[in-house]
């Protein structure tokens, strides 16, 4: 997670107004499960992994690495849909005979576990897209523009700014503890955990303790507000996500009638 | 004008755990100047600015701000903090969101000014600050002494009459206490700011700071200009503090090795001054006694 973050510091597209992106991102997500096809999903994929790394600059290892993530979760859900039970043998490619019943492979059941795997690869890669190229920071700006409710945006930035300080008083935590042989066998390994976890429940509380105090100092009045940085917002921006999205539309309409239903 | 930006008379405070932080604290703050509250731990430094800009309120006594005691209502306090600022001392513990322009914005928003002047102050403050070029990075990368000027550049951006520092050098490394500590004077002479800070660095104060006010136990216990201050090592050293190395050289050569010094020097210029002095007078009597 933090790493992802990184790389969109250092993304090229963090200078574009992150509504833009948002929406290019939000929209193809929309049309690519929409459009449930194995090309248009392919095809998302392939324009998102495109955007990041020859626009963005991200490195491509690290977009495959990332699409690896899921892999393991997708790949057992999508044999469950691929694998069927049926009394008639005569649906399956290959199956086997057990408990009653017959078990085994069909052509629907592998067309459909291909089309939903890469449908949720695509969708993958949209978000990914987003996180790669947009830090939190921009993201929040564009929800707060879109008029999502206050509390959760600031709760949002807040849970996101103090995470890495909660992380690196936890490391520093553990470091300590690792040193005087807190974790040298699993009884004391886990008496070290548990007091970890207390004591950094205890200073978390402290800290927004004392967040308050600071940001009453600042005149805090029970809203963040805050001034953003303006982004240059281009309309070209915008028409691009859109155009791009109703040809991706316009082929998953016409798709069927290319390839005769099978993608 | 009053000489005195703030007064605080008598202030006494108790936590609600009983604690007595603060027992009858007496003290002025001039204007445009920088004023030291020195102390050992648990002295009683970061209660007393607590209250300085009603974050806390007094059980007894006043504080006292342009003549005028502070005002608690909701108002008034809005009004108060905004004349004078607090810098904490964990950097960590102020800087609330995740872009370093946000955070600075955050104060001067709050005041309700027009964005232009908004963006203004932030961009100058920055540039005060040296902060400028930290813009596009995220606070969680930044190192301590970063997120140091990041946290004063938020209080500046509000540009108050008053800036108070928690230890403002707290965990920085030397390079960085001495920029800590030029970029508070430049504030201090180019903006008017009059600075209030507490610190365990005793080195600096005779360098940066006008005046100085010991406390421990919840009391002021010595007060006077650094020089002064230092003259009276014995009760610095009861309260948990000691005089700058300088000042403890010169006490040493003057105790132990016989040499004569008119005045106390705490600091390297002071200390050359009055060696060279010394040298000086030292020859006069090698001449006298050829003769």
């Amino acid at each position: 997670m933090i790493n992802i973050d990184n790389y969109a510091y250092l993304s090229k597209l963090k200078k574009t107004d992150p509504m833009q992106k948002l929406l290019f991102a939000l929209l193809t997500l929309g049309v690519c499960l929409w459009a449930n096809s194995i090309a248009i999903s392919v095809l998302v994929l392939f324009i998102m992994g495109w955007v990041t790394v020859c626009r963005g600059g991200t490195p491509p290892a690290l977009f495959m690495k990332l699409l690896l993530v899921p892999m393991s979760f997708l790949v057992i859900g999508v044999l469950t849909i691929a694998v069927n039970a049926s009394d008639n043998p005569g649906v399956f490619i290959f199956s086997v005979y057990a408990a009653g019943t017959h078990i085994g492979v069909s052509l629907a059941g592998i067309h459909n576990a291909v089309r939903l795997f890469f449908k949720a690869l695509g969708a993958v890669s949209c978000l990914y897209y987003l996180s790669l190229s947009t830090p939190m920071v921009d993201l929040l700006g564009a929800l707060r523009r879109l008029k999502v409710p206050k509390l959760l945006v600031e709760l949002m930035g807040l849970i996101y700014r103090f995470i890495f300080v909660l992380l690196e008083t936890a490391d520093t935590m553990h470091t300590a503890q690792d040193s005087r042989l807190g974790y040298s066998s699993l009884s004391s390994g886990y008496r070290s955990l548990g007091a970890l976890a207390s004591t950094l429940f205890i200073r978390a509380y402290k800290r927004s303790d004392e967040l308050y105090t600071a940001l009453e100092a600042r005149g805090y009045d029970g809203e963040l507000n805050v001034l953003e940085e303006p982004f240059n917002v281009r309309w070209t921006g915008y028409a691009a996500a859109v155009l791009v999205n109703l040809a991706l539309i316009l082929a998953a309409l016409l798709m069927p009638q290319l390839t005769g239903g099978l993608l | 004008m009053d000489e005195n930006i703030l007064e605080v008379r008598d202030l006494h405070y108790t936590y609600a755990d009983g604690t007595q932080a603060l027992k009858g604290v007496t003290l002025d703050i001039k204007r445009g100047q920088t004023t030291a509250i020195l102390g050992g731990n648990g002295a009683g430094k970061s209660t007393l600015f607590l209250n300085l800009n009603g974050i806390l309120k007094p059980l007894s006594g006043l504080v006292l701000l342009d003549g005028k005691p502070l005002d608690y209502s909701r108002s008034g306090l809005k009004e108060l903090r905004r004349r004078v600022g607090i810098v904490f001392q964990d950097p960590d513990n102020q800087l609330f969101s995740a872009s370093v322009y946000q955070d600075i914005s955050f104060g001067v928003v709050n005041m309700k000014l027009p964005e232009e002047e908004v963006r203004r102050r932030v961009e100058e403050a920055m540039k005060r600050t040296g902060t400028l070029h930290l813009k596009d990075k995220p606070t969680h990368f930044l190192s301590f002494g970063q997120k140091k000027r990041v946290a004063i550049a938020g209080v500046l951006a509000m540009e108050p009459e008053v800036l108070v520092l928690d230890e403002p050098t707290a965990g920085l490394d030397p390079l960085g206490v001495s920029e800590i500590m030029k970029l508070l004077k430049e504030a201090q002479e180019e903006m008017g700011i009059s600075v209030v800070l507490s610190t365990h660095d005793i080195d600096i104060v005779p360098l940066y700071c006008s005046y100085c006010y010991v406390m421990d136990g919840g009391q002021v216990v010595l007060r006077g200009t650094p020089k002064e201050v230092f003259s009276e090592a014995g009760k610095i050293r009861s309260v948990h503090l000691r005089l700058p190395r300088v000042g403890h050289l010169m006490e040493i050569l003057k105790d132990k090795d016989d040499f004569e010094f008119t005045e106390t020097a705490v600091t390297i210029s002071e200390a050359r001054k009055a060696l060279k002095q010394w040298r000086e007078a030292g020859a006069r009597t090698r001449r006298v006694y050829r003769e």
